[in-house]
């Protein structure tokens, strides 16, 4: 038990206060304002669907795959979304190696609502054979270093897989038009995924105090602060989920004003994925020409095949 | 390749050395007492480097290896910052960024007696020093010094703690002063505390101070001294 003791990360009673007190004038101890975003960065990787955000010291990695399956009795036509999510020991001294913990499942959860009820992914364009043969589009979520505020890079990292995730085209054929051909990716340019709106969470910490409040806690802040509420909206101004995890009680008027911070802090950060994506399309595209010269061979061998 | 066993120790000194170097040959250096430091083993004859890092050499026979982690490996006479973990009937146990927990014994201050063991709440940040450091035993701690005066030692009010790597911590306690302490000095009144063990605690009247001061000095790691005062300027810019 000491060995684990001594490897937990602990916070001292100075620091408790100190954040509390630099609260109070508006301090926070990494120099941001209460309602300030720390620095967003959004990387793709090579292969469409994977993404890495990173929020300040927090990073987390996203990626996208999709697999033809049978859809659910009572939803034929609709494709399925699901959302796993890992905690690697690395990112934290307190997360474990095993089964998702209590935060991972409610931070895969706060994800799969914002997506899932707001219908931002839409679920039947990934329905090939009615009843049959739907794609079931699974987001991975790791996460590789806890500097706080989890779910809102989570949550970014996401949809900017998703974006840029693309499933390959499938036609129907066979005898009685009952088979699935999925073609690879050379033959046939594989398809984004429909995605109507962004919803973009954005968490808010509360304090005993109420006229603390703060968007975007680092790690320290979070072992500090009594409440937490997690608020999904879109740039449209929708709000998508809502999520209160236990802690401090708050006026309406505190979540009343949340709501309307969150909704424009929504806004540019919807902008910000959206022009990362765009630059990652770009250079895919350039990328595909530059691929011409050699994929003349390919050609040649699939028309012998046909 | 090379063979690197080059006889003169000149010409290893502050230059990097690698985990099994060795950096010193004994059977060529007769009648002469060396002291080693940190990272350094002997073998027979040899002494070789256990650590990656520089070796560096005092005059007139102290070696040792230099390098930076965010682990602490404690070493004797090393001042530290602990956190309190837990209290026992003999000891307080405290954190201090090392592979195991440290035992404060409760009698190890100034005038320690069994009637007036201090009450440490946990999370109490200490300024420490350490008695006792062997390979695989939990280290020995003390809140005195040598003669057994207080001498600065214990615990610390207020202010904020935050962890930095063993080597800006050598650096903010070497002489000449570090410029950025240096640069914030000059503008700005604060006290702080430097553990070897990567942390650092600062304490000032008010809160922008302490937080300028913790954010230039976490900054400050791998800037050279003319860039360590530019950000400084910086930041206070932004403050006043």
């Amino acid at each position: 038990m000491e060995g684990r003791l001594a490897n937990a990360w602990r916070l001292t009673v100075n620091d408790k206060n100190f954040i509390k007190t630099a609260l109070l004038s508006e301090i926070r101890i990494d120099g941001r304002k209460p309602f300030e975003y720390r620095k967003i960065s959004i990387k793709f990787g090579r292969e469409d669907g994977s993404s890495e955000v990173q929020l300040g010291q927090t990073r987390v990695i996203s990626i996208v795959t999709a697999q033809l399956v049978q859809p659910y009795r009572d939803r034929p036509k609709e494709g399925m979304l699901s959302i796993f999510t890992e905690f690697s020991p690395m990112a934290d001294p307190s997360f474990e190696p095993g089964r998702p913990g209590e935060l991972a499942v409610e931070l895969g959860r706060i994800i799969d609502r914002g997506l899932r009820e707001s219908r931002a992914v839409d679920t039947e364009s990934l329905c090939i054979l009615a009843g049959k043969f739907v794609w079931a589009v699974r987001i991975d979520i790791h996460i590789l270093d806890n500097g706080g505020n989890l779910v809102d890079a989570a949550n970014i990292a996401a949809l900017a897989s998703l974006l840029t995730f693309r499933r390959p085209e499938c036609s129907l054929g066979g005898e009685d038009g009952q088979e699935v051909i999925v073609h690879p990716p050379e033959i046939r340019e594989p398809l984004p995924l429909m995605v109507h709106h962004l919803p973009i969470a954005i968490t808010f910490g509360f304090f005993n105090n109420e006229s603390i409040l703060l968007i975007d806690p680092t790690h320290n802040e979070e072992a500090v602060m009594n409440g937490r509420m997690t608020t999904t909206v879109n740039a449209n101004g929708d709000i998508c989920a809502i999520q209160k995890g236990g802690g401090e009680g708050v006026p309406q008027r505190v979540i009343m004003q949340c709501l309307q911070l969150a909704t424009s802090k929504a806004a540019s950060i919807t902008k910000q994925i959206k022009d990362a994506v765009e630059a990652f399309n770009t250079e895919r595209a350039l990328r595909k020409i530059k691929r011409h010269p050699t994929s003349t061979g390919v050609d040649v061998r699939e028309k012998q095949n046909q | 390749m090379e063979n690197k066993q080059s006889s003169s120790p000149a010409s290893f000194i502050d230059s990097t050395v690698v985990p099994g170097d060795v950096v010193l040959d004994l059977s060529s250096m007769t009648n002469q007492t060396i002291k080693l430091g940190g990272g350094l083993r002997q073998d027979c004859d040899a002494i070789s480097a256990m650590k990656a890092g520089t070796l560096r050499f005092l005059k007139p026979n102290k070696y040792w290896i230099e390098s930076s982690q965010k682990r602490y490996v404690p070493c004797v006479e090393d001042t530290v910052l602990g956190i309190v973990v837990d209290s026992k009937a003999d000891n307080f146990l405290i954190d201090i960024k090392g592979p195991t927990l440290a035992f404060l014994p409760v009698l190890a201050f100034e005038g320690g007696t069994r009637r007036n063991i201090p009450k440490f709440e946990l999370g109490t940040l200490l300024y420490l020093r350490v008695v006792k450091a062997n390979f695989g035993m939990n280290p020995e701690l003390s809140c005195t010094d040598a003669s057994g005066k207080a001498a600065e030692f214990g615990p610390l009010k207020d202010g904020y703690m935050f962890e930095t790597s063993t080597g800006l911590s050598r650096k903010l306690l070497g002489s000449p002063t570090c410029p950025v302490l240096e640069a914030l000095g000059k503008k700005l009144s604060f006290e702080i505390a430097v553990g070897l063990n990567g942390r650092v605690w600062v304490n000032a009247a008010s809160p922008d101070t302490i937080v300028v001061a913790a954010n230039a000095i976490m900054n400050s790691e791998s800037l050279s001294t003319a860039q360590q005062i530019i950000m400084v300027e910086h930041l206070l810019k932004n403050i006043q």
